[in-house]
């Protein structure tokens, strides 16, 4: 077995025991492409990490490799207090985790397959077949049991891949994609799932989603061209949006350019941009378009500002002549985060 | 190893689940017996027959009926069993799953193995049949099986190997078909070359036909059977470093 540099686990610092978690500097190259360039985070236990980016920035790879199903070119990964490299074993034994696009044996039924997973992953022969029943009825498929694989549809595979990943009751499950190509309500209630999966085991789910992060995760990783841009809980996110400005979108009727005017003179307002809607044709208008008008507010602008400025806005466009249809504050999401972060240099671009 | 009888018993299940094993095995089966009928039907007409030359003997070694059909049967079996996995990505969860290379690669093995055991099984009623007519010689039988049993775990075992080292199904049959197909012609170019040079020696050593008739005759040559381990091991050996390779590249 080719040896790796880090440290053994047992001259780590106690505080590094408590983490369920934890990579240091992983590079993971393919040949001359480099698919996870210098990555470093911890995962506490009962987080729900979101792994966020966008197709093709190193999701899969980075949770192969924690997974123990690649090994890391450079960088240590300790899961449990295992190494991965020199404990894989027992490092794997930690944790349950479902393919991209769930892979499974087509030709086995539900409950065959997971009690050969079960058997795989050393559940004992007297509890096996209550941690399968488990499985299915926390996944959701205990009524296509006795299906085969190859019969259901691609939400039921992905359940069974769930079911799959958390039948040996592994303290670490790590999903990867679990709702690509699922309808709205499959992904709710994957999502659900995902959720209270998160109350008894840590979970890293991967999605390129970015509400899906909103909806069920406490800590996020964002992962851009496989380099990690930002990390924190979903706490330090909403923070760095606030940090990094915030917008207030308007529906008001009147002339485009008078409400750009308008509110790009209210004092704390950054930018103003206002375009011409199709008229909505309920009956009320005099004939005049309807405007949507973003305002942005400078980065660093606190939230009482930003109230004070809305309401100036508002005083300044009604004495301008304008009808105020609909006021939207928007906190600055994090797809604003990520394109800000993830936004070409200009400096770069004009080189 | 634990992980060994899971592995074992899914694919030996896989194996028969599917219609392509049954439809070797019957083929297979109706080849062997249409050989056996000819073989006999032979036997029963020659009046001046050599003396060192028994139907059994016949049937497991002289003929080229054997390895031919061995040649057809193995790369079959064999193709699916890495390369479907890991086209289909199913190979990722087995990766993830804590099993090691070695308990992989074995358990496959010892299930196709299993199934080529299965396949010939049927054939020991030949043998019966046989021992209602006359005297046999039960020794050279059970040579002749273990005969049987090594050539074909070989053979088994390179196919193994073959699928290991590629994607595709097709590339893995049609490589251990090639490397089968040159151990074949190996054992012609025992008849063809000069007796005395290198090249008649090698072509003897591995000459399938040699070891069988050896084999079929109650001779269990040593030289055969270190031959037949290491055309086992070293597949094999390839094999599990190929799985590693897969995890740490």
């Amino acid at each position: 077995m080719l040896l790796r540099r880090g440290r053994r686990a047992s001259a780590l610092p106690a505080r590094y025991k408590a983490l369920v978690i934890r990579v240091a500097h992983l590079t993971k190259r393919y040949g001359a492409q480099l698919a996870v360039d210098d990555v470093s985070f911890e995962v506490g236990k009962s987080q729900v990490v979101g792994l966020l980016g966008p197709n093709g920035a190193g999701k899969t790879t980075l949770l192969r490799t924690l997974a123990g199903v690649l090994g890391p070119t450079t960088g240590e990964i300790t899961i449990a207090g295992h190494d991965a490299v020199r404990d894989s074993f027992e490092a794997r034994r930690h944790i349950g985790y479902m393919t991209e696009a769930a892979a499974l044996y087509v030709e086995m039924r539900v409950v065959e397959y997971l009690r050969f997973r079960a058997e795989l992953k050393r559940v004992p022969r007297r509890t096996r077949t209550a941690h399968v029943d488990e499985a299915m009825a926390r996944a959701g498929v205990i009524d296509v049991a006795n299906k085969r694989i190859a019969h259901l549809s691609k939400g039921y595979r992905q359940r069974v891949g769930i079911a799959d990943a958390i039948v040996a009751k592994p303290p670490i499950v790590i999903l990867d994609e679990p709702t690509a190509g699922l309808d709205p309500n499959q992904i709710r209630q994957a999502r659900a799932l995902v959720r209270e999966l998160g109350q008894s085991h840590t979970v890293i789910v991967s999605t390129h989603i970015l509400s899906e992060v909103e909806a069920c995760a406490t800590h996020v990783l964002l992962l851009h061209r496989g380099k990690l841009i930002a990390q924190g809980s979903m706490a330090a996110i909403a923070s760095l949006r606030r940090e990094r400005g915030a917008t207030v979108d308007f529906i008001v009727r009147g002339d485009a350019e008078r409400a750009q005017a308008t509110a790009a003179s209210v004092s704390g307002v950054e930018a103003a941009s206002a375009h011409a809607l199709h008229e909505t044709g309920d009956g009320t208008g005099d004939g005049t378009a309807l405007v949507a008008l973003r305002v942005g507010f400078g980065p660093g602008t606190d939230a009482r500002t930003r109230a004070a400025a809305t309401e100036d806005i508002v005083t300044a466009l009604v004495a301008g002549g304008l009808r105020i249809r609909e006021i939207r504050p928007a906190a600055g999401s994090l797809e604003d985060i990520f394109a800000q972060l993830t936004a070409p240099d200009p400096a770069s671009a004009a080189a | 190893m634990k992980a060994f009888w899971p592995i074992y018993k899914r694919e030996l299940f896989v194996f028969f689940a599917t219609p392509l094993a049954w439809a070797l095995i019957v083929v297979f089966l109706v080849v062997q017996g249409m050989h056996f009928f000819l073989l006999i039907d032979h036997f029963s007409r020659e009046v001046d027959v050599a003396s060192d030359e028994t139907p059994m003997s016949a049937f497991f070694g002289n003929t080229v009926l054997l390895y031919l059909v061995l040649l057809v049967l193995v790369p079959p079996m064999t193709m699916r069993m890495f390369a479907e996995e890991r086209r289909s990505g199913t190979i990722e969860s087995l990766m993830s799953a804590p099993v090691s290379s070695a308990a992989v690669v074995l358990a496959k093995y010892a299930a196709v193995l299993t199934a080529y055991v299965a396949m010939w099984l049927p054939t020991a009623l030949y043998l019966v049949i046989l021992g209602r007519t006359g005297p046999l010689d039960w020794h050279a039988a059970a040579s002749a099986y273990l005969g049987v049993l090594l050539v074909g775990a070989g053979y088994l075992a390179v196919g193994l190997c073959a699928s290991a080292l590629t994607q595709s199904q097709f590339l893995a049959m049609v490589w251990t078909a090639l490397v089968l197909l040159v151990f074949f012609i190996l054992g012609v170019g025992e008849f063809v070359t000069r007796e005395g040079t290198l090249i008649n020696a090698i072509c003897a050593h591995v000459s399938v036909w040699s070891h069988m008739n050896d084999f079929a005759s109650g001779t269990v040559d040593s030289r055969h059977v270190v031959f037949y381990v290491t055309l086992i091991a070293l597949p094999l050996f390839v094999c599990t470093r190929a799985v590693d390779a897969w995890r740490w590249g």
